[in-house]
């Protein structure tokens, strides 16, 4: 043995291991609490004041919601009752839902809540992906509510929450592909808060995810 | 060793391993039900859809990684401490309750499947939340048998000797356990949702799971090749330092797009690009040791032991190091995010990582139970290790190739909507990539084959002389 | 010049730390590396005084 050294030294890697874990996983938690206060769910007083919040509040549901670039953030970003001339949101251009555009932040968050149970009662994630996770059998639901598909097959139901939510209560009788999603006992209530929830989903910020969505022209319909 | 004689600590490893190599079993089946719903989506199509399938695939997974690694720290602990395993009753106990609380929630899976949209079915049907589906109360079981079992190890530990692989192993259980708590919330806000969820996730397998196989993939090498303790203990702590160092804040590349702030773009791509480099350096370190004690003429007791921890390391490497660094970067990832890619990765750095290491603790703990001084490979174990190993890189080749059509039709071509998901399933190259999965999952499927019957019975095969030998030692 | 208001929609310590490709996570990789420099010299000199004890 040669003289020893402190590279082949256990107590010099140890306190490094220690070191580095601990200071690792402090940061993580200072940047717990601060992505945490970003990331709460919006509030009426956010929509009055006009005040972007990462996650809107629920009553987005009484707005028509868009995905526009954003020159400053450099990616798309949710557009909430209209665009300004900076391509921010204006909370003013209403959309109905289900035949009315003033639910009350109770009632909104009353379906956003019943929405999010029956996802998750469903297993919806082991099918399709939501803001990218899940599993890849199914498409993407993140801004599903800004599906050009939907669209098109909207004016035979009477808008396009009609469509989404007939389509829920009985998938396979509105079967569009050869892999088709099974009937999984969705009521009629639960439908309409699924659909409420999907509408608040398309309106979280998530950074430009996913990237031109439904802009491509002639993209649509290019497989058929 | 203490010949043929176990510790009871060592009996119970025995009984967890057993269940970890059944559920093994279980999660390639359902694996097979769900690749085969890819081709065909008519198969079992209202009976056990694809949802279920995939559930049970990756929670059998999950699970019985879990009692393997259990089972392999009741292996070791004793021999380690030096000591019978404290309180090994109550840890008997805790297995049949785990083992009887997996097969209720199991049994609910395949039967009841889902419930209506009320909170009674998260606490006992399903969360609904990909790989922590378990309902609630299954959640607080887990808890209760975490914690008995730490209570154990702990225990053990205080009274017995102190190693550095047993220090390693004590900080990271208790970190383990610690996070599963994150998981067992519900919230309407599903971008706190998911931020929670991925702590449990990220912070399991690319952080404390990382460290575990560390630990336990050291105590193996001393166990195989007799390589030098304080050389495996100082290369054991360089790997936490850099796991640790690089996996705790790499959590960051999972909040690119879930409604986190911008600024952990930068913060997850740097770190977890970083992520590969412990991981290259426990390969340098088997094959390293590998050589040296080779070159002193020291033998390899435990062939297939140490067979399996060299794919443990090279798996680890391409799987999560190779694979996972190709879509982490935030301007890939924006593509890749929610496609085949994540499969493709997560298919070998699941195997990789974890089910290679985990299948040479079991052959270590069959070689304790006969008895033998030497474990040599037999054919039949020959078989196993090739098919899987190659089932399941041939598997992600074909996950890459249907990955990188996915990503560049659906999401570079189509704008990732409904029409450009379609497009790009229907897409032949996509396809061809889905049919190669299923042909090499089969070939998983056999070489599990040869794995359970090699497991069964390669205490019996070895070279006569050499058993002889064993029972005449015994005998003295 | 080089200091802009960050481009997130709000503003915070870590955002404002975050200009551009790189500087937060560098900012965070010293912070977490350089005292690692000092835990080295430290175990130097506990080895040349022969401080440590054997393993």
């Amino acid at each position: 043995m040669g003289k020893p050294s402190v590279w082949s030294s256990n107590r010099f890697w140890r306190r490094s291991a220690t070191w580095v874990t601990g200071v690792s996983a402090v940061l993580l938690i200072l940047l717990t609490f601060d992505s945490m206060s970003q990331m709460q769910m919006g509030t009426a007083q956010d929509i009055k004041n006009k005040v972007d919040k990462r996650i809107p509040s629920p009553l987005v549901i009484n707005y028509k919601i868009d995905y526009q670039l954003n020159r400053k953030r450099g990616h798309e970003v949710p557009i909430i009752g209209g665009m300004d001339a900076n391509g921010n949101s204006k909370y003013e251009e209403k959309e109905k839902f289900f035949g009315r555009d003033n639910y009350s932040e109770k009632e909104a968050r009353e379906l956003i809540h019943l929405g999010k149970l029956t996802i998750q009662a469903k297993n919806c994630m082991d099918c399709h992906t939501l803001l990218g996770n899940g599993a890849y059998y199914a498409p993407d639901l993140t801004k599903a509510w800004l599906d050009p598909n939907w669209k098109t097959l909207a004016p035979a139901y009477g808008g396009k929450e009609y469509a989404m939510a007939t389509f829920l209560q009985n998938p396979p009788a509105m079967a569009m592909h050869e892999r088709k999603m099974p009937n999984l006992g969705i009521t009629k209530q639960e439908a309409k808060a699924v659909v409420a929830y999907l509408k608040f989903m398309s309106a979280i910020d998530t950074n430009g995810f996913p990237r031109n969505f439904g802009k491509i022209k002639g993209a649509v319909d290019a497989w058929k | 060793m203490h010949g043929s004689k176990l510790y009871e600590g060592q009996k119970l490893a025995l009984k967890y391993f057993t269940v970890a190599i059944v559920l093994f079993g279980a999660q390639l089946l359902f694996g097979l039900f769900a690749a085969i719903q890819f081709l065909y989506p008519d198969f079992l199509f209202g009976v056990l859809d694809f949802s279920i399938n995939r559930m049970v695939h990756i929670n059998a997974l999950v699970v019985w990684l879990l009692y393997a690694m259990i089972g392999a720290v009741y292996w070791l602990l004793p021999d380690e401490a030096g000591r019978e395993v404290v309180g090994v009753k109550l840890g008997e106990l805790a297995f049949y309750v785990l083992t009887a609380a997996v097969a209720v929630v199991v049994l609910v899976y395949l039967f009841i499947q889902i419930g209506p949209g009320k909170e009674s079915t998260i606490w006992f049907i399903t969360e609904g939340r990909e790989y922590i589906e378990a309902p609630r109360w299954a959640d607080i079981g887990i808890v209760v048998v975490v914690l008995i079992f730490l209570y154990n190890v702990y225990a053990t530990v205080m009274s017995g000797r102190r190693t550095g692989i047993l220090a390693v192993l004590m900080a990271d259980l208790i970190a383990l356990a610690g996070l599963y708590l994150a998981g067992m919330f519900y919230t309407d806000n599903i971008a706190v949702d998911q931020y929670w969820w991925w702590w449990v996730v990220h912070l399991w397998v690319e952080a404390t799971w990382e460290v575990y196989v560390a630990a336990v993939g050291g105590y193996i090498l001393i166990k195989t090749l007799n390589a030098n303790r304080k050389v495996v203990e100082m290369w054991l702590w360089i790997e936490v330092a850099m796991m640790f160092g690089s996996g705790i804040l790499g959590l960051g590349h999972h909040y690119f797009w879930i409604g986190t702030p911008e600024y952990w773009w930068e913060i997850g791509a740097l770190f977890s690009a970083l992520e590969p480099v412990p991981l290259v350096g426990l390969f340098v370190h088997v094959l390293y040791d590998w050589g040296k004690e080779r070159g002193k003429g020291n033998k390899i007791t435990n062939v297939p032991a140490f067979s399996w921890l060299t794919v443990e390391t090279f798996g680890n490497f391409l799987g999560a190091g190779v694979w996972g660094f190709m879509h982490t970067l935030p301007q890939i990832n924006l593509y890749t995010h929610g496609t085949q890619w994540p499969a493709a990765h997560g298919h070998l750095a699941f195997f990789g990582a974890y089910v290679a290491i985990m299948i040479s603790a079991i052959y270590l703990a069959i070689q304790g139970k006969a008895g033998l001084k030497e474990l040599k490979m037999t054919k039949a174990g020959w078989w196993a290790i090739s098919l899987i190993t190659v089932g399941v890189l041939l598997m992600t080749v074909s996950l890459t190739i249907a990955a990188y059509v996915q990503t560049m039709v659906e999401r570079g071509m189509h704008g990732a909507t409904w029409e450009g998901f379609f497009a790009a399933q229907n897409n032949e190259w996509f396809w061809q990539g889905i049919c190669w999965r299923l042909v090499t999952g089969i070939m998983v499927i056999v070489g599990y084959g040869f794995l359970v019957y090699d497991l069964l019975t390669c205490t019996k095969k070895q070279p006569v002389k050499e058993s002889e030998a064993e029972v005449a030692a015994a005998a003295a | 010049m080089c200091i802009e208001p960050c481009t997130d929609v709000v503003c915070s310590f870590w955002s404002i730390l975050n200009q551009g490709p790189m500087t937060l996570t560098i900012t965070l990789h010293t912070l977490i590396v350089l005292p690692m420099i000092w835990i080295y010299f430290d175990e130097k000199k506990k080895m040349a005084q022969g401080d440590i004890p054997e393993e």
